[in-house]
């Protein structure tokens, strides 16, 4: 089923490092690692978007989530000095928060990951697609009036929203 | 294509499990959002891949937006956290109980 | 080349009411500049303008239907009555405010920009056709209103809530973006119609996209869930709802439901009211789920709530049990031939209980003190003495949410139970009304509180002009829809949003 060759290759490595960032981020107890760990993760699935065929989606991943994202959160741990290691890992309702998050585990692993194969190995036989989205694609239905207009312009109201909100809880009062 | 699209679909659904299971098992709030930032990575992976398994241009589309939100989420997310911890000095999560109950 | 889309096509008409309520926050931001900081009442004043424009426009447009934006948009009766809702809200919202922020002295002129944005993502949320705008509105919905909820900051208790809320907000909107993923993989569309026109294919194919459909439902179901507060994901409610300052809870507690009910309600009722798991079935596959939330909600949200001396964390459970009621609608329209009737009872519910619910907290907020102090189900002791109109209004509305007769919560509730024992829910139907009855415990108490027991009574000093006027509204509204029902129920008399199956 998997020939060894470079894409293949480069699967596992990025897969090593979305899943390793991932349990690094639940597991550390050191937030600036925990930051890095996050970087790796976000990495790694920029790289998947590379492997599926989406580069632009891969670049704006590394410049937003990598860029900003990442940063910004830098910044938080700096402004909130609790870069030093941290006392607890978890919190007190931990073995609750476990057998839910088991329980999720399960029914994604009975649901998602066994059926996808479906009976003949495959997404219920949907064949992959022969056609890739293209950036020009993507532009098109963003601001061509093909469909996504509105998510588009509501977009831009939820980040002016979110700006104002910003300023209005960081600023001290005069 | 060398890997399918089934593989990929089955590590965004673990990568999701790892986010969430860190949402509700840690206490800082920023770890706890970095959590949710993974479990958001884990929707727009799946949404990549259903995309390349469809080839229309939504799912990707959906990730520009689901991108767009976690921008704005983190602005205002970090920037409640940093409130919080200008008035308590902590932004440990078993802390914040004001409020009875 | 570029095929350049008229404005005839994007069929901007419909979208009017929600388009000038977005533009208006947008020009507000901008006027607020100009109003000097002792004045900040005229930024309310302009904020409500705005929103009457929208609400006249969506009279104007009340029963034109069609899409617009390319089939994202989608405009109807469902819109126009939710808008009205949304609406109102946001009207009265502004009128609790605008004493309310002076007296915390927390004026500040984004409140309102902030108030109109997340009434656009609303309005968005009740007209989205689209699971990606479903998304968006969602998110334009809440992020405003984390903000509002930390407002009375430095204070601990609205920071705190502001927080709570922010997280379990952020994490909610990550289930509902992976269950949408979901979908979309078993579809390959993000439109509601055409994922409805995809499912039967899915069923009758009984592939593995089955599952993917299941799950992507379950996840959307956790996401929405965690917005309109229904059990098992309504731990955060009472926190938030105690804590961020009083109008704020009001609108949120009203506003966020009826958006959140409304891409319910859409996502479910349009595009999977014929998702079964295998051929011949008559409810859709996600039925028994809904049907088992909504009992737990009614069941602890009103048991709970008898339990709390605080009126804000009180009226918090009372706002899930309420979830539950119309929870309790949207099971029911999971049954074919049912669904349009449903989706009426819960736009009914909806409406009687923003009317009941902003009038109640609107005493809550006269009888608290400038620092957001005293707002325990004992300060109503003497209100009857001290402030009769008061106490009979709030007796009007405590009647009201309990579902006595010639009140609006009756008129809701008639019309939720009618449709769950029409749709074959009647264990479920039997529940609702044995928790009305529980929930007259904890509605009573007050209205002894203020009649039966001695005290020196609460000056209400809260009680100002304008509140008294939010106040007048929410009563003559609760006691014209209990008593002259036709009047709203005429307004939904086209709802339809499920299309009627001929082929199961």
């Amino acid at each position: 089923m998997l020939e060894l060759n470079v894409q293949t290759l480069a699967f596992f490595v990025f897969a090593l490092f979305v899943l390793g960032g991932g349990l690094g981020v639940i597991t550390t107890r050191n937030l600036v690692h925990g930051t890095l760990y996050l970087i790796l993760s976000l990495f790694g699935v920029a790289g998947f978007f590379v492997l599926l065929s989406a580069p632009f989606l891969a670049v704006v991943q590394v410049l937003v989530y990598i860029g900003a994202i990442a940063i910004l959160i830098v910044f938080a741990v700096m402004l909130t000095r609790s870069m030093t290691s941290l006392h607890e890992v978890v919190n007190r309702q931990w073995v609750l928060s476990t057998i839910v998050a088991v329980l999720l585990f399960v029914m994604l692993t009975v649901t998602i990951i066994l059926p996808v194969w479906g009976q003949d190995g495959s997404l219920a036989g949907q064949p992959v697609s022969e056609v890739v989205a293209t950036t020009t694609d993507l532009g098109k239905a963003l601001v061509d009036g093909n469909q996504y207009v509105l998510p588009f312009e509501v977009a831009s109201l939820l980040l002016t929203a979110a700006m104002i909100g910003a300023i209005v809880i960081a600023r001290d009062d005069e | 294509m060398s890997v399918d699209i089934e593989v990929y679909i089955a590590l965004s659904a673990i990568l999701f499990i790892l986010g969430a299971m860190g949402v509700l098992v840690r206490r800082n709030a920023i770890l706890v959002f970095m959590s949710v930032e993974l479990m958001l990575n884990a929707a727009n992976l799946a949404l990549v891949a259903f995309s390349r398994l469809w080839g229309g241009a939504e799912g990707h589309l959906f990730v520009f937006f689901v991108m767009t939100v976690a921008a704005a989420e983190v602005a205002v997310g970090l920037a409640l956290i940093v409130a919080i911890f200008r008035s308590k000095q902590s932004i440990d999560i078993d802390e914040l109980h004001q409020m009875e109950g | 080349m570029f095929q350049v889309p008229t404005i005839a096509d994007l069929n901007l008409g419909l979208t009017l009411p929600a388009l000038s309520l977005a533009l208006g926050a947008c020009v507000l931001l901008l006027l607020d500049l100009f109003v000097p900081r002792e004045r900040k009442e005229i930024t309310a004043w302009l904020a409500m303008a705005g929103i009457a424009v929208s609400f006249v426009l969506n009279l104007a447009g009340f029963n034109e239907s069609g899409t617009a934006f390319l089939g994202t948009f989608a405009a109807d009766q469902f819109t126009g009555f939710l808008n009205i809702v949304i609406l109102i809200t946001a009207f009265l919202g502004v009128l609790l405010s605008l004493d309310y922020l002076k007296r915390a002295k927390i004026e500040r002129g984004e409140y309102y920009v902030l108030l109109l944005l997340s009434a656009a993502g609303m309005m968005f949320m009740s007209s989205a056709n689209d699971l990606i705008v479903v998304f968006i509105a969602l998110e334009l919905l809440s992020i405003p209103l984390y903000i509002m909820a930390t407002f009375r900051a430095p204070d601990l208790k609205s920071e705190e809530s502001g927080m709570k809320y922010f997280i379990l907000g952020a994490f909610a909107g990550a289930f509902f973006v992976y269950g949408a993923a979901l979908v979309y993989g078993a579809t390959g569309t993000t439109n509601l119609p055409e994922i409805f026109a995809a499912v039967n294919g899915i069923i009758a194919a009984g592939g593995s996209q089955m599952f993917l459909l299941l799950m992507g439902t379950g996840l959307i179901l956790v996401g929405l869930g965690f917005k309109v507060a229904v059990v098992p994901f309504h731990m955060w409610t009472p926190d938030v709802y105690e804590g961020a300052p009083t109008p704020v809870t009001a609108f949120m507690s009203v506003g966020a439901k009826a958006g959140g009910f409304a891409g319910l309600l859409r996502i479910m009722v349009v595009a999977l009211p014929v998702f079964v798991l295998k051929d011949g079935q008559t409810a859709a596959a996600w039925q028994q789920t809904f049907w088992l939330v909504a009992a737990a909600t009614l069941i602890l949200g009103n048991i709970v709530a008898i339990a709390q001396t605080n009126v804000k964390r009180m009226l918090a459970y009372s706002s899930i049990a309420h979830a539950g009621y119309i929870m309790m609608a949207v099971a029911a329209a999971g049954t074919a031939g049912v669904a349009n009737e449903a989706t009426r009872a819960a736009l009914l519910y909806l409406m009687a209980y923003m009317f009941t619910n902003l009038g109640a907290f609107g005493i809550a907020l006269a009888i608290e003190k400038d620092d957001g102090s005293d707002t325990g189900v004992d300060n109503f002791i003497g209100l009857a003495k001290s402030k009769p109109a008061l106490a009979a209004m709030m007796t009007v509305f405590m009647l009201s949410l309990t579902g006595i007769p010639l009140t609006g919560g009756f008129v809701g509730k008639w019309f939720v139970f009618k449709s769950a024992l029409d749709a074959g829910l009647v264990p479920l139907a039997i529940i609702g009304v044995l928790t009305s009855v529980i929930s007259a415990f904890y509605y009573v108490r007050i209205i002894v509180n203020m009649y039966l027991k001695d005290g020196e009574g609460d000056p209400a000093a809260g009680a100002t002009r304008y509140v008294n006027w939010a106040i007048y509204v929410a009563f003559a509204g609760t006691l014209l829809m209990g008593i002259f029902p036709w009047i709203a129920t005429n307004l939904s008399d086209t709802v339809v949003l499920a299309v009627e199956m001929f082929v199961r």
